[in-house]
């Protein structure tokens, strides 16, 4: 990339940083704002770019390896409701014992539904087709050869409806998934370059499931109470997300269950958002130590909204009427 | 081919928006959010972080009862006003959706209490 296109790309970034030092964007379900999550998916359709998103952690290999990644994603709206997401991570792998190695995972994409949408009870469902497409990523940093294929459930609620003398419990939300990973080869052959022999290894299904537990600064300020805290303040939400998977049939012998909780803090702004995160792996199978994780994530259908960021077909343009409260 | 590719994926970015604006969220209010006046208001103020759409922004004053307490709302700028009746002391929500400029609705509500 040029130097010119280098401080283009600068000045976009200041420019979608500055003024958005007052506001949200998103995934609205009435007066709640669910942000984008680093780990886990958020339960809403959007135009959205994931760019990028950089974790530093020690994994479950034995002997665990250093592992840097970098992935980027892509979402967008085929109409309001409908969309569908690319994505892709680059591994570089340091074990104790051996040189690095790099390389791409498979190409991941996804198609969500959002099916339900109830503003009044701030509370949204959709649901999704995940894809890991095989043979399109590196075997030395891990990708399989077979394609794996992931429905999932997600849903987000809001604590909104709590009575006034819980107010500040108002501002929690939670978010959730629930999936079931199914390869398509039960197993995959390989040959033993020392022995020449074929030995076959079983691809598990996995049930995948995770979550987020947050607390909304902007939802206290705009719906709760207005405490005057300072604006940056004003725009973070704590969270815990966390993502575990377990083996449920074709077991290959190591542990069932494997997962991270990760807590750390999102910033919202107009455009964008930057969020940080802490992995804390569930168990020595799932990593050692603490990594981190922390992502740039671009709001499309703010930064561009008569462009890419609207829906290919459809639009939430009103044309007539007035706006109604539902009572 | 590839960087061409490249370029013509990203240069919205590059290029930087093609508008300054995104979905209204709320930003003050007068009562604030939340906070007990000692004397009722004669209307209430919402401040948004975009311009609004006219048209398609309201809000709407209700009391511990549910009853309507407003005389209407009218929106100009970024700014949406309502108008209300003489507020006995008690406590009100306030019911906002609006359309910001760029075609993005927003909606929310929150209370704030007339009396000591």
């Amino acid at each position: 990339m040029s130097r010119l296109m280098l401080q283009r790309l600068a000045l976009a970034t200041f420019v979608a940083i500055v003024p958005g030092s007052n506001v949200l964007a998103h995934c609205f379900v009435g007066g709640r704002f669910f942000p984008a999550t680093l780990v886990v998916d958020d339960p809403c359709v959007a135009d959205e770019l994931s760019w990028p998103t950089v974790s530093y952690f020690r994994n479950g290999d034995t002997p665990s390896a250093a592992e840097v990644d970098v992935a980027v994603e892509y979402s967008k709206r085929i109409t309001d409701t409908f969309g569908v997401s690319v994505g892709s991570t680059w591994t570089h792998l340091r074990p104790p014992d051996a040189g690095a190695i790099s390389g791409f995972q498979n190409l991941e994409s996804s198609f969500k539904f959002q099916f339900l949408t109830d503003g009044a009870r701030e509370f949204v469902m959709s649901a999704a087709l995940g894809v890991e497409w095989g043979h399109t990523g590196s075997a030395a940093v891990g990708a399989e050869p077979f394609t794996t294929l992931t429905p999932t459930v997600f849903l987000g609620k809001g604590f909104g409806e709590l009575p006034d003398r819980l107010q500040y419990l108002k501002p929690f939300a939670v978010t959730a998934q629930v999936g079931y990973a199914v390869p398509t080869q039960s197993s995959t052959t390989a040959i033993d370059l020392d022995t020449g022999l074929a030995t076959a290894t079983p691809n598990p299904q996995f049930l995948m499931y995770g979550g987020s537990f947050q607390y909304s600064m902007p939802y206290l300020k705009s719906s709760v109470v207005d405490l005057q805290l300072p604006e940056f303040v004003n725009h973070l939400i704590p969270i815990v997300e966390w993502q575990l998977q377990t083996q449920t049939s074709n077991f290959n012998g190591e542990e069932r269950t494997t997962g991270t909780i990760n807590p750390g803090v999102i910033w919202v702004g107009t455009y964008l958002q930057v969020g940080a995160e802490a992995i804390i792996p569930v168990n020595s199978a799932s990593g050692r130590g603490v990594g981190v994780i922390a992502q740039l994530h671009l709001y499309l259908d703010d930064m561009f909204p008569t462009t890419i960021g609207k829906p290919l077909f459809g639009s939430s343009t009103p044309t007539s009427g007035k706006p109604s409260f539902g009572n | 081919m590839r960087t061409t590719a490249i370029f013509a994926l990203l240069s919205p970015l590059i290029l930087g928006p093609t508008s300054a604006y995104a979905h209204a969220y709320l930003d003050s209010a007068n009562p604030r959010v939340g906070s007990t006046v000692a004397s009722p208001p004669g209307q209430v103020t919402l401040h948004f972080t975009q311009k609004l759409e006219p048209k398609f922004s309201k809000a709407e004053v209700r009391n511990a009862a549910g009853a309507r307490v407003d005389a209407g709302s009218s929106a100009s700028g970024s700014m949406l006003r309502v108008s209300v009746k003489a507020l006995p002391a008690g406590t009100y929500r306030v019911h906002w959706r609006v359309l910001s400029v760029d075609t993005h609705t927003t909606e929310g509500s929150f209370s704030f209490r007339v009396g000591r």
